[in-house]
């Protein structure tokens, strides 16, 4: 690791995460409010992988989850009054599921919110504007799986429409047809791992684009040819933990460039070094390098995306390997 | 939030442009509450189809007012309007649309909302077997492709606008031959050869070429390791064509011989070598192409052939028993 680069700044990406909720008098947090769940969801996971996850009022969170719940649709919204879409309902279960807040869910209604938006293609819509993306069908697999209700699901369907995404370079696209990107392959992975399919997954192949998404300065991409950038890291190395090849990329180089993206002052992690700092990067930054073994943080499933211990309770722990936790 | 650059501002600077920012906030979140006090009363009128117009031109990322828009149109508007109206008000949309896309072109509610107007093109100017009552709908998706090869022009490697590519090609009432699909990715290819987006499209657009005998595919093989070379020589650093080159190397072989020993066999019903050569081959395909190949159909004819096998060369059953057991 260079000199110049500082150690992971806990405290202060802890306040600063703090601090997103209290900028209410800001042009930018009013803007950003579609985002809001799924911004919730970013910080708590953060402040677990932190092992600080009481940094946050626990019951203020719950009811903002249960307030953005949308009884016309039977799923969330990211905000009170913003319409369900599948990507908040996934991020308010993983929050009540986090914060052992389940109880409080009409879960048969959100199920059957779910299941309406598979298509008969078995790809999932994400509202019922019928928006379509392998996202969402990872989407509905981690749901109803946190959910203990994947026996509702049409598998085969599902799959065979993933399976229908995956290229000639092993990668997987948002689509039939669609180019490979590291997001896409996360969450396709992950969706046929949580279905215990990863048969429909060439590993060597999808091993060797994902280990060329690191670039000579540490950080990875996305695709081929493209930038740098800290979320990424999470996607190719939750990617390469399912296959367990975590070791094809340098490690040390990653942990350096990730934290390097740090906001030395006011906390938080950017795209990439100097840039504005987000919780959205923050989260990803901290997630990949718990998966890098980087020294007092805790573990993260790379399958769900959320505290392994808790996983592991709930049963639903799968296969992957990270790397072994550094002592320094 | 991404490639936005951290510039440190002092206390005061900061603290002026909140109060700058003061007078907008207050707009916003005026204008925000008018829309989504109308949305729960289910206000379709005109004026509230010129409040979300309003509302998006400032946060056009607002899923919750592109969906309240759409159920303005539909439900208020549409059934009040001749076709020739409709047809204008969904050319306002795809020029509001534009408009954000300049600015946020990897904004997915915006392009969900542009497919939509396409979607929703009501059949004229022709009526009653005069004219072409599928004019306006060719009209607005030829323009449609025109304008994401601006898109396209603009980012190359925007995968919104490839996706979005790929539906306009497939929506278009009057197809265009493949053929200029692959001229197409040939010019961006040759703008730029580092486009892995432009590879992507074109391993697509030639596969379907070859599968269905429109293209030669031995002539244009040839022609495609011509064009592999030519890029590997201009900047042997760049992994684009490596990927590509090894899809275009491929199982050509395995293909091409898998090809003349079925066809041997169609005249040898029972040559045993040729099923057994036939297993051993099609399970090179399955284990070392993955990616490329149909899987269930290959493993389905493997089984087929060692059931075969086992009848004309019953003394090795054990081994196409085991064959067929643990290593399809
Ligand atoms: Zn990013």
């Amino acid at each position: 690791m260079s000199h110049e680069t500082n150690p992971l700044l806990i405290p202060l990406h802890v306040s600063y995460i703090q601090n997103l909720g209290k900028n209410k008098n800001d042009l930018i947090y009013h803007l950003t409010a579609h985002l809001r769940m799924n911004a919730i969801y970013w910080g708590l996971t953060a402040l677990c992988t932190m092992n600080h996850r009481e940094a946050l009022d626990r019951d203020e969170m719950i009811d903002y989850v249960m307030s953005c719940w949308d009884e016309e649709t039977g799923g969330f919204g990211a905000h009170p009054d913003h319409d369900a879409h599948i990507l908040s309902t996934l991020s308010a279960i993983q929050i009540l599921v986090t914060q052992d807040a389940i109880g409080r869910l009409d879960i048969d209604r959100v199920v059957k919110f779910i299941l309406s938006l598979q298509q008969p293609s078995g790809v999932f819509a994400g509202d019922s504007f019928g928006e379509i993306d392998t996202r969402f069908s990872y989407i509905a697999v981690n749901a109803l799986s946190l959910l203990g209700r994947l026996g509702d699901l049409d598998v085969e369907k599902t799959v065979s429409y993933i399976a229908q995404c995956r290229n000639f370079d092993g990668g997987f696209g948002s689509r039939i047809g669609a180019e490979s990107h590291a997001g896409q392959v996360f969450v396709c992975c992950a969706a046929l791992t949580i279905l215990d399919r990863l048969d429909e997954i060439d590993t060597p192949t999808l091993s060797w684009w994902l280990a060329e998404r690191q670039l000579p300065n540490g950080g990875l991409n996305g695709r081929p040819e493209k930038l740098e950038d800290v979320c990424y890291s999470f996607w190719v190395l939750a990617s390469l933990s399912m296959l367990k090849k975590v070791h094809y990329i340098d490690s040390d180089k990653l942990i350096s460039f990730i934290l390097s993206a740090q906001d030395p002052e006011g906390g938080g992690i950017a795209d990439r070094p100097g840039d504005m700092p987000d919780v959205f990067h923050t989260h990803f930054g901290i997630a990949g390098l718990s998966l890098l073994g980087y020294p007092g943080l805790v573990d993260i499933d790379p399958v769900y995306c959320m505290p392994a211990a808790l996983i592991e309770t709930l049963g639903l722990r799968k296969g992957w390997q990270s790397l072994e936790r550094r002592m320094r | 939030m991404h490639g936005v650059r951290r510039a440190r501002q002092t206390q005061e600077a900061l603290e002026a442009k909140r109060l700058k920012d003061q007078s907008k906030l207050r707009d916003y979140l005026a204008l925000s509450d008018d829309v989504l006090a109308r949305k729960k009363q289910k206000d379709w009128s005109r004026e509230a189809l010129r409040a979300t117009t309003q509302l998006l031109q400032v946060n056009p990322e607002f899923y919750t007012i592109w969906n309240y828009r759409r159920h303005i149109l539909v439900n208020g508007i549409f059934p009040e309007s001749t076709p020739e109206q409709i047809q204008d008000l969904l050319k306002d949309d795809l020029s509001l649309t534009m408009a954000a896309l300049k600015i946020h072109p990897k904004v997915y509610w915006i392009w969900t909302h542009r497919g939509w107007c396409l979607n929703n093109v009501p059949s004229g100017p022709g009526v009653d077997g005069e004219g072409d009552p599928r004019g306006w709908e060719k009209e607005l998706w030829n323009q449609e492709l025109f304008v994401v090869e601006k898109l396209l022009d603009a980012d190359p490697r925007n995968f919104h606008a490839w996706s979005y590519r790929r539906v306009v090609l497939a929506s278009l009432p009057v197809s265009k031959p493949e053929t200029s699909e692959l001229a197409y990715t040939t010019r961006k290819i040759e703008s730029n050869f580092s486009n892995f987006s432009a590879w992507h499209q074109r391993s697509k657009v030639l596969s379907s070429l070859w599968s269905t005998g429109r293209l030669d595919q031995t002539k244009s093989k040839e022609e495609e390791f011509d064009l592999v070379q030519n890029a590997m020589y201009t900047d042997p650093r760049d992994q684009s064509v490596w990927i590509y080159h090894r899809w275009l190397i491929g199982s050509e072989i395995l293909d091409r011989e898998i090809a003349v020993i079925q066809s041997l066999l169609e005249e040898e019903t029972h040559s045993k070598w040729c099923m057994e050569s036939l297993v051993h081959y099609k399970r090179l395909l399955l284990h070392n192409h993955a990616a490329l190949v149909d899987k269930s159909a290959l493993t389905r004819d493997c089984i087929h052939l060692l059931e075969q096998l086992r009848k004309v060369d019953p003394g090795r059953r054990a081994r196409y028993d085991e064959i067929e057991i643990t290593r399809l």
